[in-house]
């Protein structure tokens, strides 16, 4: 009886005690607060150990992190980042509906000074920093004012299984030419060419996009989402892109009922158990397909160019921007956040999580022939090129209804490109 | 005058009164706090152009103006219209039909009828979403069983012919639940002597059901009415799960471009003033509807 009474009083003085050191050393320590999208389970591990790095350098410093998937985080921005304490460092998805609302709102810091600084203009090309870059006023799209550095890298190519390639003596194609007479050998074959879902749309703005950029030009694709002087949907490409998707529909190259099928299941089920031989889609599932069937089973090539030669253009970008609240009262400490984040250290542990770093890494420790080399190889030729492509939706949002119906033969494709260009027209 | 003795009864010393608003205090303070600032809000912004998250300007009429000739805006609603039929009619044909057969049979395990054909409505419609993507597909059990009966299945979802029809029949088999459980109950307060009399002057089935059920469950009816028109013109989820609006628009529902022009396009003034017109809607009908129910309590007590 005696002895509890005792302890309670030490027990609670213990804590007082407790409780007055951890306010001490709340006080000394300075919050940085990010929010990212890093959400699955084997990147928190990425992000813990580079937080490490970051806090053995700073050990003053208590970084506050907080991961939403990509949608709830675009949701969440503009409010956080217009009120007081929000996050320090964000990551940003580019667009006009996003980082360049953001900027023209004065939410965003400048990163020019501190792309200096850091040397983040070597980080990767510059047809790439042009998807973080707006001008002061955020109304126009790669401008000349830096608001964000990406950590991720991605391309839309064709994921295809190699044993059927090897059955029909196929091999990867050079041209559009080419790619069509794989996709009729397939076909004849009795096999689905390619495995496709467009009943989420997005996936069809990525397949229709990587055709269309086939047949494109840089300029052309950076006109249009830029918003530069000239920039328009209606070129010969986007018809003859349009046109040759819906002859792909009609004989039969796609899987059936893929306006039912979804992507997260129904379209990553085809493919991976094995209903179909390629699937156009982001290197995003490079990581997921070698997970799930090992690193040989499956390659990845690029959408070949309409003519041999040309440059190979293909619809990609970067992951979202680490970006910096204007508010920050630690904007420094936040860009050396970033610097970490971007660093060349963070891109090879990018790597070994899957993901395709956007800062150049070295290749030497990448087995040949397998599906993270072919990624990293796809990359490297649209980034060394500068012909990395752009997606249509950051500029014409609804386009993924108007492919749908194009691909149902609703409209045909001069009036799919009419539609496309006077909704682009009329968000002008 | 001198007051009637009824009155002095009624009648409420001030403290009293005073105290019966302390204690309401705490709702009224969440419901203005979380309910009634934001409505205000809205109606407020929907008079300007605002991002979400700048300084509104221009104050005007003009995201009215926009709303009337928005081609996005009218098949929205459309498709709000079409999905009573699916949202409400349907249901609360089924819930009759269900109320009637497991009020009045005498069957075994009737408990767990009811509770088993009451769980659609208490599932997350972002399951109940993902489970019938699946049932849709082309190879899901949906075609697989029309194509053993001979009819050539499809991709519902994504046909353009179909999909409002796959999506509203989804609808239906959430909203159905609820208009079961308030007809059951209804029905378990009617009067077996109703019954007694009507099988005494030799009514069949139907009969029962047309003069004994269906004006015992009025009262339900409406309230059916109202709570699955409400779900039917806010629908967001189901079908954002289900097509997000797709293929091409077929599915557009007005909560879906709300969000759209909210956060994809940051057009929340614009956003607001659609808000506003389904919040009228919905005002309109409830209000009707309530109005319906006070004169029927009128008559009855007459």
């Amino acid at each position: 009886m005696f002895n509890t009474r005792k302890w309670s009083v030490l027990l609670i003085s213990a804590l007082l005690m407790a409780a007055l050191a951890l306010s001490v050393s709340a006080q000394e320590s300075i919050t940085l607060t990010v929010w990212d999208n890093f959400t699955r389970d084997a990147e928190q591990a990425m992000i813990v150990e580079l937080h490490a790095q970051f806090v053995a350098e700073h050990p003053e410093v208590h970084i506050v992190r907080i991961s939403y998937d990509t949608s709830s985080l675009t949701d969440l921005l503009p409010l956080s980042l217009a009120s007081e304490g929000g996050p320090d460092v964000v990551m940003i998805n580019q667009g006009f509906a996003n980082m360049g609302a953001l900027v023209e709102a004065g939410l965003l810091l400048p990163l020019n000074d501190y792309a200096d600084q850091f040397g983040w203009w070597d980080r990767y090309g510059m047809g790439l920093h042009t998807r973080n870059m707006w001008s002061a006023d955020g109304t126009q799209f790669g401008g000349d004012t830096l608001y964000g550095v990406s950590n991720t890298a991605e391309v839309v190519g064709v994921f295809y299984w190699r044993s059927d390639f090897e059955e029909l003596g196929l091999s990867v194609p050079q041209t559009l030419e080419e790619f069509e007479t794989v996709l009729a050998a397939l076909h004849d074959a009795g096999k689905t060419p390619i495995v496709f879902g467009s009943l989420d749309g997005w996936p069809a703005i990525h397949t229709l996009g990587a055709i269309q950029h086939s047949y494109g030009t840089r300029e052309e694709a950076d006109a249009f989402t830029f918003r530069y002087e000239g920039g328009t949907y209606a070129t010969e490409a986007n018809l003859l892109g349009a046109q040759t998707m819906v002859d792909w529909v009609n004989a039969g190259y796609f899987s059936p009922g893929f306006e039912g099928m979804d992507y997260d299941n129904a379209t990553t089920g085809a493919f991976l158990n094995h209903e179909g031989a390629m699937w156009i889609t982001g290197s995003w599932m490079a990581g997921g397909i070698s997970q799930e069937l090992g690193e040989d089973q499956v390659g990845f090539f690029l959408v070949p160019p309409a003519e041999a030669g040309a440059a190979p253009l293909n619809v990609g970008g970067v992951g979202l921007g680490y970006g910096i609240r204007s508010t920050s009262a630690n904007p420094d400490l936040a860009a050396e956040y970033i610097d970490l984040m971007t660093s060349a250290d963070a891109g090879a542990l990018l790597l070994e999580y899957g993901y395709l770093p956007a800062v150049a890494v070295e290749s030497d420790s990448i087995t040949e022939g397998t599906l993270t080399a072919d990624v990293i190889a796809a990359w490297n030729t649209i980034s060394g090129a500068d012909a990395v492509g752009h997606y249509w939706d950051w500029t014409v949002p609804d386009i993924a209804a108007y492919i749908q119906e194009l691909l149902a033969g609703v409209t045909t494709p001069e009036a799919f490109i009419e539609t496309v260009e006077a909704e682009y027209r009329a968000a002008e | 005058m001198s007051a009637p003795a009824q009155h002095s009864r009624s009648w409420r010393p001030f403290g009293q009164r005073w105290q019966a608003y302390l204690l309401i205090l705490p709702g009224v303070t969440l419901y203005a706090l979380f309910v009634l600032v934001p409505i205000i809000n809205t109606a407020r912004y929907s008079f300007y152009d605002w991002t979400g998250f700048s300084e509104p300007t221009n104050p005007g009429l003009q995201n009215y103006a926009e709303m009337f000739r928005d081609p996005d805006f009218w098949r929205a609603i459309g498709n709000n219209a079409f999905f009573v039929i699916f949202y409400t009619l349907i249901p609360i044909l089924l819930g009759l039909f269900l109320a009637s057969i497991l009020t009045r049979g005498r069957l075994r395990g009737m408990t767990i009828f009811r509770a088993g054909l009451f769980i659609p409505q208490v599932m997350s419609p972002v399951v109940v979403g993902i489970i019938w993507r699946w049932l849709f597909t082309l190879d899901g059990p949906i075609n697989i069983f029309l194509e053993s009966i001979g009819i050539q299945g499809r991709a519902w979802l994504g046909d353009f012919a179909w999909s409002r029809l796959a999506v509203g029949s989804v609808g239906s088999w959430v909203e159905y639940g609820l208009c079961m459980v308030l007809f059951i109950a209804g029905a378990q307060a009617i009067d077996e002597e109703l019954y007694d009399a009507a099988r005494a002057f030799g009514a069949n089935r139907w009969q029962e059901f047309r003069y004994v059920l269906l004006p015992g469950l009025r009262q339900q009816i409406l309230v059916a009415f109202v709570l699955t028109f409400i779900a039917a013109l806010r629908v967001f989820d189901l079908v954002y799960v289900l097509t997000s609006g797709g293929p091409g628009k077929t599915t557009l529902v007005t909560s879906l471009l709300i969000y759209d022009e909210a956060f994809n396009r940051n057009r929340a003034g614009y956003a607001s003033a659609i808000a506003v017109a389904i919040g009228v809607i919905i005002l309109v009908v409830s209000g009707s509807v309530y109005w319906i129910q006070q004169r029927q309590a009128a008559e009855e007590e007459q």
